[in-house]
Formats: structure tokens, sequence, C-alpha cells
């Protein structure tokens, strides 16, 4: 039975995902216009879509600097978050700088940053970087900031110095919280990607969906939306089983819902 | 004392910006950059100040202001309603979970495209996709803050002869508030970021498309121009939703 329970739980993403190629379908079929072909079209063009060697070399570009863009914002920034979380000088020189840029569109500084550093890989992977540290800053933070202040001083009476506490007491403590964290990252990492690539036309997942778009071949278009979301979807999904994986313990017994925020 | 901590708290916040601001005048006054790509801060403030008194400036603000309005609004309204929904009856719980696990993580700028052919190129489809953003972050911290609402608050409810359906909007909501505040927060700030994008890539109005025709003209100046605004318009509606929080959650201990 419990294992029958399993199953329907395992599944139910797939169900989930069935059903709203199912109801695409419909909504296709129903609407019936050029501009909107069948999930069945859609699909049947994603192989030859992957099965393009240009295209393919275009997509694993993208997928390199993100995963380039994304390591760098992590390890600048869970430092920083847990520092800003313990000290409050820290803490109050960065905040209100964050503030300023939080609600700036990363992809925005696009432009600018093209003028100073062309349309390469480096501009591109500068502006993921950007999009990413700020949501793990500001989780690391929080995290940091809620660890009990009792194990910490168990911890000096012990005799760890400030850096130890910081990596053997804070770390781990705050380690839930930053993953939340790195979650919201890495689906913002995809946004500035597919964006960033938008703006600067040159090579990448997002160029192959905009071309498509401006040069009206839907079925392409609808193709790379399946591709881009499938990288989401299971990006995430390998991301939530190092995260369960890792902070196990912190887990309550009954099943919490996926975090995403 | 402790006006004089927040004080010197604020003067500390205030150098690194002051910094940056000074590297940036450094960089243009030393000759590292030609003005025309980097324009000296002084000039995008000026420019800022004078184009805020234009009509034509604030009317693109408005455009961005409504469709950010409309769409988080929409985006609050539904994800709390689902994520009470999903967090009280199971049967929901069972229907929601799997589509939200797919939808959630799926870049929804992706999806841009097809909202633009199948909504077409005015407000709608930059408000769904504001919606599609901002909802999820709010649904799942309202699902999250629900669910834990400790169980004694509503025995106690109930033995005080609160009716079952009243128990929701008494109890669970109010007790989640916390964390439907923190997953608005972080809505609000994504529904910036998309809305701006969204009129970079398409439209014929809004800041985001103040940005994209300076880029093609090459007026370095007024592209940091939409910039800033909108870095301000985050700043101020953070700091409205701050106020709400503190408004809400009186009584509170703090979180």
């Amino acid at each position: 039975m419990i294992s029958m329970r399993m199953l329907v739980s395992r599944l139910a993403p797939l169900l989930a995902c069935l059903g709203l190629l199912g109801v695409w379908q419909l909504g296709a079929l129903i609407l019936d216009t050029d501009s909107f072909p069948t999930a069945i079209d859609a699909i049947r063009a994603v192989p030859s879509i992957l099965g393009d060697k240009e295209s393919l070399i275009n997509i694993l570009a993208s997928l390199r600097r993100m995963a380039v863009g994304y390591s760098l914002a992590v390890a600048v920034s869970i430092p920083l978050g847990l520092m800003m979380g313990r000290s409050r000088g820290v803490a109050s020189f960065f905040n209100p700088l964050l503030m300023v840029i939080y609600p700036v569109p990363k992809a925005a500084l696009m432009p600018i940053i093209m003028l100073w550093l062309g349309v390469g890989d480096v501009a591109k992977t500068l502006v993921i970087f950007l999009g990413v540290s700020l949501p793990v800053i500001y989780h690391s933070f929080q995290g940091a900031k809620a660890v009990e202040e009792k194990m910490l001083w168990s911890g000096a009476a012990m005799g760890l110095s400030a850096a130890q506490r910081m990596i053997r007491i804070v770390l781990p403590a705050a380690l839930p919280e930053i993953l939340t964290g790195c979650r919201t990252g890495l689906v913002l990492a995809l946004i500035t990607m597919v964006t960033s690539e938008m703006i600067a036309r040159q090579s990448g997942a997002g160029n192959i969906l905009f071309n498509a778009l401006d040069m009206g071949q839907y079925d392409t278009v609808y193709a790379m939306i399946i591709i881009i979301g499938a990288m989401g979807i299971g990006l995430d999904a390998a991301f939530e089983r190092l995260r369960s994986r890792l902070v196990k313990w912190s887990e309550p017994r009954f099943e919490i819902p996926l975090s995403f925020a | 004392m402790n006006s004089r901590v927040v004080t010197s708290d604020v003067l500390l916040g205030i150098v690194p910006i002051a910094l940056s601001i000074a590297l940036w005048q450094a960089i243009v006054s030393f000759g590292y950059a030609p003005v025309t790509l980097l324009p000296p801060p002084g000039m995008v403030f000026l420019r800022l100040a004078q184009q805020l008194t234009t009509t034509a400036f604030q009317q693109e603000v408005a455009a961005t202001l409504f469709r950010l309005f409309v769409g988080f609004s929409i985006a609050v309204i539904l994800g709390v309603g689902i994520g009470l929904a999903a967090a009280a009856s199971p049967a929901v719980n069972a229907v929601v979970r799997p589509i939200v696990r797919v939808l959630a993580p799926l870049p929804k700028v992706a999806l841009y495209p097809a909202l633009l052919l199948l909504l077409g190129f005015g407000h709608e489809s930059k408000i769904m996709l504001v919606v599609a953003d901002a909802l999820f972050p709010i649904l799942l911290s309202t699902y999250y803050g629900a669910s834990m609402v400790e169980q004694k608050l509503i025995w106690s409810a109930m033995a005080a002869g609160t009716p079952r359906h009243q128990i929701l909007f008494k109890v669970v909501l109010p007790a989640a508030v916390p964390s439907i505040l923190t997953g608005c927060r972080i809505g609000l700030v994504i529904s910036c970021i998309v809305v701006f994008l969204a009129e970079m890539i398409t439209s014929t109005d809004g800041l985001g498309h103040l940005l994209v025709t300076a880029a093609r003209t090459f007026q370095a100046v007024d592209m940091f121009v939409p910039l800033i605004t909108i870095s301000l318009l985050g700043l101020i509606l953070n700091g409205l939703l701050e106020g709400l929080r503190t408004y809400l959650l009186r009584g509170f201990p703090e979180v």
C-alpha cells in the first residue's frame, strides 16, 4: 500500500506534465490559429532542433555560461551573506546597496555591459552572476541571522575561533535557508540566461527562441519553449535531490511544500 | 541611544552607495571611459530630474506601474487563495502540488513569446507574464505558512466555539500572514524585474521600452535613466510593503 502511494507521488509531476500538455493540445485545437500550434506539433519539432549540430552547440554554450556564472555567484554570495548575517556592521554596510540593486532587472544591464565588454561570453556570464548573487546573498543573510546565539556561545566557550564558528556552526545551521536561495537563484539564472541572449543576439538558446519568433517559425518557438522549460524542471529536480540529501536533518517528519522562495 | 545606533547604521549604509557613485565619477573624470559610453553621474541624475517633470516620461512610468500593479495584485489574490486552499484541503493539495512542482521552476520568460502570440502586444501579455512569475513565490510561502500553523491554535479556537468554516479566516490566515508577506516581497521584486524585461522585449511604451530605444540610438544617458527609475520604484514599493508589514504584524513577536 505504501509503495503504491509512493508510486503515485513519484508519478504525480509526470501526470501534471501530461495534463498541461493535454490542456495545450485542446486549447490549440479549439483556437486553431497558425501562431499557436498543437502540443504534438511542437514536440515533433524538438528532435529536429536537438539534432541540428549548430543549435545543439548554441544550447550547450548557454548552459556553460550559466554554470560558470552560477558557480561564481554562489561562491561569492554565501560567504558575504553569512558575514552580513553575523555582523551588524557588515549588514548595514551592504544592505542599502543591495536594496538599491535588487529590483533592477539584471538583464536590463546587458545593453550597458555590452558597450563595455562586447557581446561575448564575459558580458553574459557577468549578467548571470549578478542575477544569481542577490537571492543567494539575501537568503544566506536571513539564515545566518536566525542562528541561535546559544550555540555560538557554546562554541566559543569550547574554544572555537570566530572563523571556525562560522564554518562549523553558522554554515550548517543556515544551510537550509542558503539552499532555498540557491534554488531561487537557479531559476533566475535560467531567466537571465534567456533574456541576456535575447538582447545580445549572437548565440545561445534565447537567441534561437527569439529569432524564430521574429521569423514566424512558430513550431520552433514552441519547441524551444519546451526545451528551456525541460531544462528548468530537470535542473530543479536535480537540485531538489541534492538539497534533500544535504539537509535531511532539518526537514520535519511530514512532507513540507517545495520551497521555491 | 537606540536612535543613534539607527543613524550610524544609515550612515554606514550610505557609504558604499556614495563610494560607487564616486568611483563612477572617477572613472569618467580620469578619462578611463569616454563620456559617450559612461556619462558622469551628475549628468544622469540631472537628466532624471528633468525627465521626471515631463508628461511623456510620466506616462511611460504610469504604463509600467499599471502593469506592475495589476499583475502583482492578481498574483497575490491567486497565490493566497490557491495556497490556502491547498493547505486546507488534501484533495486540492493533491491536484495543485504536482502542477506547481512542474510550473514553478519553469523560466517564465521563455513563455513570453507564446503569450505574445496568444494575447498580443498590449497590456495583457505583459500582465500575464508578471502574474506567472510573481504567483509561485506567493503561493508557496502562503502554503508553507498555512501548513505550519500550530495545531494548538486551531484546537483552542475550536474549543472556544469558532465554527469550522471560520477557522481558515480567523486562525490560519492571520497566523500565515508573516510568511505570506515574505512571499509578497519576493514576488514584488520579481514583478519589477519581469515587467521591465517584458517591455524590453516588445513594447511601445514603458520604462523597458525607453531603455531599448536609448540603447539603439546609443544615448548612454537615457539608458541609465530608466534603470535608476525602476530601482527607485522598487525601493518605494518595497518601503510601502514594509510599512504594511509593520502595520499588519503589530503585536506579533519579531520574526
